[in-house]
């Protein structure tokens, strides 16, 4: 039982520079150090170039490794003879720019991109591509030949996340899933990827700035800062210092900016608040309510 | 991976302060053109061992690492070895000296003086318009071709609107490099694997990126256009500016320094 004890995958004082030995030269990350285990659904945030990106970018091995290992299911990527096309097959990912993985025009033909080019027979093709836009509440009759430039930014989000779960990838990783789309589609993609996360067993990965999106997914927060780990630890652990990561300019969810606001009044308020009724609960206590 | 930023240099400018990045930029495209027109009459390897030290001095005072430019050179240096090999195959020399020939290819000493001489003097022209990006920030550029060029804009030549596409064109070079790194990125994580397979294969799949890279290119251009609509943007002579330009002594004695030396490479 390997996968119990190795994690899935593992990052090994990994540090990267942008455009290094020019004078443009940018340091992103900088000996980041981190472990993920099979099933786990760890929220990456940090404020604007802190590194997610990039960190996103060594998982599947899309990025010159200079210093540091980044290592899948206990096997280096970086090793010579390593099969890294395997590897960009079960590590799946969402970019930021939805735009800059779809490769097709049409939506039936990206989705089924990935699927062909892992060599998979038409038949399973059909059914993965079905399935996939499915999932993601694009009915496939209705969207198998629509253009995509033809499509909203949050259509084309799905169509880009379509293309990933057609994959059937054992990892799923968002940077900034819910970047420009409407408090609606945030809704609904939030509940899709909680139920896609359930069903199908994935490791979740989701890169933002904003605690309250991931914090939705994610039971474990890992917070980068210059490119470097801040705080790493339980949802709750890492929103008992809500002050740290105001500092670190990370939004909170709505009940923990809410809590640390009434903590002028109730100083002893908790600050790892992490529902609406809990909040609630806390402050009838201390109201001598309940 | 695909790594074009580092290794494509056109367009870059790398503000390290130095004495020629301070210089007036009216007075280094002037310099530029000097040196542009002095590389066509320099036709021997003394004059251009003269121009070239011109060159080294040049480098050493802009603060520039030699290696980055040359890294970032490779492209352009492999093609012009390419394009110098046929040069020097196709060489019509005396047929009494050839070194070596194979139907109508041929190697000789005037073919290979001649291919020479060619590539110097296009490395000189590339050095010399590099080194001006390098050095010159866009809006340095574009205040000083205006002024240069402005008297031509009486008899109707439109020369800001010319300037302006000129310098927009060479602002979206960094830009377009960059979303197409991020877009190699991308499809290499959906299985199109940009960093494996021979040549011929790799440029194929760089093809791939053409039509998003043409749709967001048009995406930008249009996106540009709007907003310079909306900030009323209008050229030529209505513009007027913030900095205004002051040629001092040093400026003169840079201009006058590269006139010299570059008619002393072309008498030796």
């Amino acid at each position: 039982m390997k996968h119990d004890t190795t994690p899935i995958i593992e990052l090994r004082n990994f540090s990267y520079t942008y455009l290094e030995g020019t004078p443009r030269a940018n340091e992103a990350i900088q000996d980041v150090s981190l472990a993920i285990q099979r099933g786990e659904r760890v929220a990456i945030v940090g404020p604007s170039h802190s590194g997610k990106s990039t960190v996103v970018d060594a998982f599947a091995h899309l990025l010159r490794l200079k210093s540091g290992q980044v290592f899948y299911e206990g096997e280096d990527v970086a090793a010579p003879g390593y099969d890294r096309a395997a590897l960009r097959r079960d590590v799946g990912i969402v970019f930021q720019q939805p735009d800059s993985q779809l490769i097709e025009d049409v939506v039936g033909a990206d989705v089924a991109f990935g699927p062909t080019a892992a060599g998979l027979p038409a038949e399973e093709t059909r059914r993965r591509v079905e399935e996939s836009l499915e999932a993601l509440g694009l009915p496939y009759p209705e969207y198998r030949l629509r253009y995509i430039y033809a499509l909203s930014g949050g259509q084309r989000r799905r169509v880009a996340i379509a293309g990933v779960l057609a994959m059937h990838t054992t990892m799923l990783v968002l940077d900034e899933p819910m970047a420009g789309l409407d408090p609606r589609g945030r809704r609904e993609l939030l509940g899709l990827l909680r139920r896609l996360a359930d069903d199908r067993d994935l490791t979740l990965v989701v890169c933002s700035a904003s605690l309250g999106d991931a914090s939705l997914l994610c039971d474990r927060v890992v917070v980068l800062d210059e490119g470097r780990v801040a705080m790493d630890g339980s949802l709750r652990e890492v929103l008992r210092e809500a002050e740290r990561l105001a500092s670190l300019d990370i939004t909170l969810p709505e009940p923990t900016a809410g809590a640390r606001e009434l903590g002028k009044l109730f100083p002893d308020l908790p600050a790892d608040v992490l529902t609406e009724e809990e909040l609630e609960a806390e402050l009838l206590t201390r109201l001598g309510v309940a | 991976m695909l790594e074009l930023q580092r290794n494509v240099i056109f367009g870059q400018f790398v503000d390290t302060g130095s004495m020629i990045h301070r210089l007036d930029p009216r007075f280094k495209i002037a310099a530029v053109v000097v040196m542009l027109a002095a590389s066509f009459l320099i036709d021997d390897f003394l004059g251009f061992a003269v121009a070239f030290a011109l060159l080294a001095l040049i480098q050493v005072a802009s603060g520039i690492p030699l290696g980055y430019l040359l890294r970032g050179s490779q492209l352009f240096f492999g093609f012009l070895l390419f394009i110098l090999f046929f040069q020097v195959l196709f060489y019509p020399g005396d047929v009494s000296d050839y070194l070596w020939q194979w139907g109508i290819l041929s190697i000789s000493p005037e073919g290979l003086k001649y291919a020479a001489i060619l590539g110097l003097r296009v490395v000189f022209l590339y050095y010399v318009t590099t080194m001006l990006m390098l050095t010159t920030s866009l809006v340095d550029l574009t205040n000083g071709l205006e002024l240069i060029f402005g008297p031509l804009q009486r008899i109707g030549v439109p020369v800001n609107e010319l300037v302006l596409v000129f310098v927009i064109a060479i602002k979206f070079v960094p830009i377009f490099l960059e979303e197409i790194e991020r877009l190699a990125r991308a499809q290499t994580a959906r299985g199109v694997p940009f960093d494996e397979g021979g040549a011929i294969r790799r440029a194929r799949r760089i093809g791939r990126l053409l039509v998003p890279i043409f749709i967001s290119g048009f995406a930008r251009a249009d996106l540009l256009s709007t907003a310079m609509y909306t900030r009323c943007y209008r050229g030529g002579r209505y513009r007027t500016k913030l900095r205004q330009m002051k040629a001092s002594t040093t400026d003169w004695a840079m201009l006058a320094l590269v006139v010299a030396w570059m008619v002393v490479a072309w008498q030796v």
